[in-house]
């Protein structure tokens, strides 16, 4: 049993997940309940074998391997919870992409070497990688959000059908939305990023590290989060453009995540006695 | 089977008409008793603005119920000449009946295809017969059938998709704009008469509050008191308008009375980026359309709500071959159903039968033989006796399966097996 669930590879759960993305899609035009089941039950084995995949090989989160399938996972998890509690909704049409580009970008984009990452303190680390990885998953959903809004937003602008095949969510709560995932995330981002600066420093020297992609991305995107609450709170920006916005803080969290990280499977670390963080 | 559908629609007789022979709850429930045990029949009874229809099942064999015996019964019941009733009325038979009940249930015998009334209404005077005890078997098997075949083609197809009235359309557009409403403010500018049905409309989300203005300080204070609103001079729209959420506006003024010069500058700068739906049913519109961006302020007028309102009448009409054909399918389905169970007891009677008089014939036998067979012998002699009998059997009950889903002969071939085998059925 145990050899079968180490035979599940990523393709597994990619393929079901493309089953039922394809699914999802042909129910925006033909609203078959068969449809909606076997969407259902190819996103459920999709779920099952991406889990077991996770749980066998325990692909580091702070490596963006690992973070771009746990991100993945997560996002997976919403997408059965939102196709089971609002079978209307076309939320799967939004999410199951997302999930797919991930899991690709974890297969075709992510070097083997940033597949081991040496973190230092293994405790330490591991929150760390698990802070960034909440917070990536809290840009994931606002992006999601932000998607949505803007062709919901598209479709009043042009005055088309209220009702038309895809059900979307009202302007205000994908706005609500948007607003508590990147909420969530900032704090949880600038909890990962003093805890990852502090593991750099002690274990790896910050002054050597500090101009490597992965440090400048992580800061510049500390940055536009920033903006990005200031222009939520303290200016009258459209809508429209903080979706935009917020799909571009996405787009560059994803680059700082598939950055080669400054310390992956770096001798000195190693040499110094730090633990290594997974290597699936 | 032996079943008649026959009634008036909307089609074949005129509105002043079908109110005549229109059925309220009292008189339904006294109209489907007195039919079915006046008539020792099945019967159900459909009345609704549109259509009158009764459903009778008489026992096979017996004459069906038929056009004339519907309008003398209509006749009585409402105290109309019979030869008034009797050229509205249309008949349907037996699988015709079926098909019939069906396109009705579905929507698609309506006024407006696709509306999501009908159904609920044949549940309805179903439910009703059922609980006077005027269904039998087939009526109980019918109706339930037909609400399936309606439930298949509303989720099946987009026929019940999207709203027909425009009042209903400017709602759905509000709640793709906004998720609740208990915090929201609705303001009625004018007091037009449509105004009245899409407030009522809006009244059913729960805003936190409603503010109503007119010319009129009067007729402002008529229309807050009626929907629990608030009267705001009419001096005071912009600031009114700034503090709303929802603006619901249908004066019979002759020029726009929120021109775009007015909103930028007396009502977008105090509204602080806040959204605003305004739904100017008014004709002239009353507000500029160009104040419409797309982003915060989104102004539907009623050319957009009547376009919509075409729109999702031309895709129900797209539907309806789709739903025709579940339809057909169901149909063929029920009367296929229907028969195979009316042959089941016979053949089950054959069987019986044949099993009695096998039974009989090989006992005398095996005591005749007594002591002469070896168990096996005993136990071949047995098989083969069952064997003749099946293959016997085999020619009369694949007979009638064959006939079963075909309407010629039908009866009488059951009828025949009956008397051939001497069953008392």
């Amino acid at each position: 049993m145990s050899d079968l669930l180490r035979h599940i590879s990523t393709s597994c759960f990619g393929a079901s997940y493309l089953l039922a993305f394809g699914c999802e899609l042909a129910r925006t035009r033909w609203p078959l309940p068969s449809l909606r089941w076997a969407a259902l039950v190819l996103g459920g084995i999709g779920l099952f074998t991406h889990s077991v995949f996770l749980a066998v090989h325990h692909p580091s989160p702070a490596a963006a391997y690992g973070a771009t399938l746990a991100v993945a996972w997560v996002l997976a998890v919403f997408y059965l919870y939102g196709s089971l509690h609002a079978p209307r909704r076309a939320w799967a049409v939004f999410v199951l992409p997302m999930v797919l580009g991930l899991v690709a970008l974890a297969v075709f984009a992510v070097s083997p070497a940033d597949k081991t990452v040496v973190l230092g303190d293994k405790l330490w680390a591991a929150l760390h990688g698990v802070l960034v990885l909440l917070a990536a998953v809290g840009v994931s959903v606002g992006c999601i959000a932000s998607v949505m809004y803007l062709i919901q937003s598209d479709r009043l602008r042009r005055k088309r059908p209220p009702l038309g095949r895809m059900n979307l969510l009202s302007l205000e709560r994908l706005e609500a939305m948007n607003r508590r995932a990147v909420n969530a995330a900032f704090p949880l981002l600038t909890l990962g990023l003093l805890l990852g600066g502090v593991l750099l420093r002690q274990y790896h020297g910050l002054a050597d590290n500090w101009l490597s992609l992965k440090v400048l991305g992580t800061v510049g995107l500390w940055g536009v989060f920033g903006v990005l609450l200031y222009l939520r709170y303290s200016a009258t920006v459209s809508g429209r453009r903080l979706a935009w916005l917020t799909i571009g803080t996405f787009g560059l969290m994803l680059a700082v995540l598939l950055a080669a990280h400054p310390f992956a499977n770096e001798p000195r670390a190693q040499a110094s006695g730090a633990p290594t963080e997974g290597s699936p | 089977m032996n079943l008649r559908a026959i009634g008036c629609n909307f089609r074949t007789a005129a509105v002043e008409l079908r109110e005549k022979l229109a059925f309220d709850a009292p008189k339904q429930e006294a109209a489907v008793k007195a039919l079915a045990v006046g008539d020792g029949c099945e019967a159900v009874l459909l009345s609704t603005c549109n259509r009158v229809e009764l459903y009778v099942s008489r026992p096979l064999g017996a004459a069906p119920f038929d056009l004339a015996a519907a309008a003398t019964f209509l006749a009585g019941v409402h105290g109309v000449p019979a030869d008034r009733v009797r050229p509205l009325l249309y008949e349907h038979a037996d699988d015709h009946a079926v098909r019939h009940l069906s396109r009705v249930s579905a929507s698609l015998d309506s006024l407006i295809v696709g509306e999501g009334q009908i159904a609920g209404q044949v549940k309805q005077a179903f439910e009703l017969a059922q609980s006077l005890g005027t269904t039998g078997p087939l009526l109980n098997t019918l109706f339930p059938h037909a609400l399936r075949v309606a439930k298949r083609v509303r989720t099946e197809t987009g026929i019940a998709h999207g709203h027909i009235s425009v009042s209903s359309v400017a709602v759905d557009y509000v709640r793709q704009v906004f998720d609740h409403f208990h915090d929201k403010t609705v303001l009625v500018i004018g007091a037009g008469k449509m105004a009245r049905l899409t407030l009522k409309h809006l009244q059913e989300l729960n805003p936190k509050r409603i503010l109503v203005t007119n010319r009129s300080p009067a007729k402002a204070e008529e229309v807050a008191a009626g929907c629990g609103g608030t009267a705001v001079p009419w001096e005071q729209l912009d600031s009114a308008l700034a503090e709303a959420d929802i603006a619901l506006s249908t004066t019979g003024a002759n020029e726009p009375i929120m021109p775009r010069p007015r909103f930028e500058r007396h009502v977008r700068p105090k509204r602080h980026g806040s959204t605003l739906v305004v739904l100017d049913i008014a004709v002239p519109r009353d507000f500029d359309p160009l104040i419409h961006d797309g982003d915060r302020v989104f102004v539907f007028n009623i050319d957009d709500l009547t376009r919509v309102r075409e729109k999702t009448l031309g895709t129900r009409r797209k539907h309806v071959a789709p739903a025709e054909a579940i339809v057909d399918a169901e149909v063929k389905r029920f009367t296929d159903d229907w028969k195979r169970r009316k042959s089941g007891p016979v053949i089950k009677e054959l069987f019986g039968e044949a099993d009695r008089v096998r039974a009989e014939v090989l006992a005398p036998l095996m005591t005749k033989l007594n002591g002469k067979l070896t168990p096996q012998e005993r136990e071949a002699i047995e098989i083969a006796f069952r064997q003749f009998q099946n293959k016997l059997l085999h020619g009369p009950i694949a007979a009638l399966k064959d006939a079963a889903p075909h309407d010629a002969g039908e009866v009488t071939l059951l009828e025949a097996v009956r008397k051939l085998f001497n069953l008392r059925g």
